[in-house]
């Protein structure tokens, strides 16, 4: 089999809860005695491999964010290997990293270097996000002047049209209005067609089962299942029905 | 251990932009907009100029003498300009370094970011500020003062100030943005620093006649004076536009500059790296 273009080897995780902000001070110095600790993941390793598509699924805490960050590589792991190879579209939060004060064309190009593009790609890709985003003229004015949809639609369109390797989606995304959720579902569908790897969060199981071929239950930090998606959903009612 | 330097590489024009970014920031809808950034220090300036000639009434002029060397004797108004003409860099870059990653916090937690460039482009922006004041300083000192081949050690203590506060703030950015107490701290440092470092006065000189223990006090604040990195670049700036002396004349200060410089990086590269990975949990 091919190389994995995602891999968690042993994955720990913990937030460390300050009681007050003097323990806060004294930790930038010394190392806390007996902290509360959150553990929010406890060595988690799975594979991804190209094309594959997977939908995580947990409650509310189980460390399914935690997953997503690591991935995005917005948070590192306190023990184990997290490996990501690749360009990675998270459509998480899609205006996140937006400078209020640039143009919408200038951050284009931002989130183009964060994602370590060149000038010469983003300019190639520049018009098809300008047009999907339906923009218009507004394309160069600030971003503060614009509407919380037309931020979702640019932050959408500049994520989804980076030609991802990795494309990472909640399906509790809220896009605006009912006529580009369509667009976007309709975009996400012929992306994740062309064959990216896919990373699907949902409650839903019909939605993952129609995406995905291989399903991740978390709880409480812990990996329980890793398999077929009717499983993992199985196991994931199992365990609601015993609380 | 490089982290830092990797990080900056290929974002040189982001850096650029964001620098922009962060001034328009600074200025936007204000009617007159980039001229507060002269106005500010300009007022700031006049304020203790007026509190000096007109409160104290011991403006007058400022003697320089430098180890006991008389060298000239300055109007106290252009012996302070060119004093705060650094100053207002170095205030702003402190301040506004420390503050840097808490005020840009969506690039750490939401993004996969460069965090160390944060520090950089904020820096940058007070640089430009820097170089705008600095011409209008070069203006009136050319013509009150003159032109000399002096003046071309700019080129060095103005890059060298801008990494030293660079590197300054690679370790209080990441600690002020882990506990908002370390910022409120340096920020009350701040506002006493001014007053301790030789703007408006000359701290080659200090006029003490006290004695400790029978000796007197007056060549140990000098060599207190030396300690303090302000003093370098704002005495570095008065040898380049009024003193007409090399840096390089004063070895005893130029050694310990440049052991405090290589302190505060190797400082500032451990502070990263180790609070690095914990920012986006803390913030």
């Amino acid at each position: 089999m091919a190389q994995p273009i995602i891999s968690f080897k042993n994955v720990s995780k913990e937030y460390i809860l300050y009681k007050n902000s003097q323990e806060r001070f004294k930790a930038l110095f010394r190392k806390p005695k007996n902290p509360k600790i959150n553990k929010a993941l406890k060595n988690v390793s799975f594979d991804i491999y190209p094309g594959e598509a997977v939908g995580i699924i947990g409650d509310n805490g189980a460390g399914k964010s935690t997953i997503l960050k690591m991935i995005t590589g917005v948070a590192f792991p306190q023990e184990g290997e997290v490996e990501v190879t690749g360009k990675v579209a998270a459509l998480l939060e899609l205006t996140a990293g937006f400078s209020m004060e640039m143009t919408g064309r200038e951050n284009i190009y931002l989130k183009g270097y964060i994602l370590g593009l060149n000038d010469e790609y983003i300019k190639t890709i520049e018009e098809k996000i300008i047009d999907f985003a339906q923009l218009g003229d507004y394309i160069d004015q600030p971003v503060r002047t614009y509407s919380s949809g037309m931020r979702l639609r640019l932050g959408f369109a500049i994520n989804i049209n980076i030609e991802p390797d990795i494309l990472v989606v909640d399906e509790a995304l809220a896009v605006g209005d009912a006529s580009f959720k369509k667009k976007c579902k309709d975009k996400i569908n012929e992306i994740i067609k062309t064959g990216v790897t896919v990373l699907y969060v949902s409650h839903n199981e019909n939605s993952v089962a129609e995406i995905c071929s291989r399903a991740i239950f978390l709880k409480k930090g812990q990996l329980i299942y890793d398999g077929d998606v009717p499983t993992a959903f199985e196991k994931y009612k199992e365990s609601k029905a015993k609380k | 251990m490089f982290q830092i330097f990797k990080e900056h590489k290929g974002f040189g024009k982001q850096i650029f932009l964001l620098a922009k970014n962060e001034l328009i920031k600074t200025y936007k809808g204000a009617v007159i907009g980039p001229f507060w950034a002269v106005i500010k220090p300009a007022f700031t300036l006049f304020v203790y100029w007026f509190a000096f000639s007109v409160g104290i009434r011991s403006a007058g002029n400022v003697e320089v003498i430098i180890n006991g060397e008389f060298i000239a004797n300055f109007d106290r108004f252009i012996f302070m300009l060119v004093g705060f003409i650094p100053w207002f860099f170095i205030s702003e870059s402190i301040t506004q370094g420390a503050k840097s990653i808490r005020i840009n916090r969506q690039f750490v937690t939401k993004v996969s970011f460069p965090v160390s460039t944060i520090m950089t482009y904020t820096s940058v922006a007070r640089l430009f500020v820097h170089l705008f004041l600095f011409v209008i300083m070069y203006v009136y000192v050319a013509f009150a003062h003159g032109v000399s081949i002096y003046n071309l050690q700019f080129f060095l203590y103005c890059p060298l100030m801008f990494a030293f506060f660079v590197a300054l703030s690679w370790s209080t950015a990441p600690m002020s943005a882990f506990s908002a107490d370390f910022e409120n701290m340096i920020i009350s440092i701040m506002s006493g620093i001014f007053w301790l470092s030789g703007i408006i006065y000359n701290s080659y000189n200090m006029e003490v006649d006290l004695l400790v223990f029978g000796k007197p006090l007056k060549p140990i604040l000098e060599f207190a004076m030396m300690l303090n990195p302000i003093n370098f670049f704002a005495n570095g700036y008065r040898n380049a536009f009024l003193y007409d002396r090399w840096f390089f004349e004063y070895p005893l200060e130029l050694i310990i500059f440049l052991v405090e410089f290589v302190l505060v990086v190797a400082l500032g590269i451990y502070n990263y790296n180790r609070l690095r990975k914990t920012l986006p949990d803390v913030l």
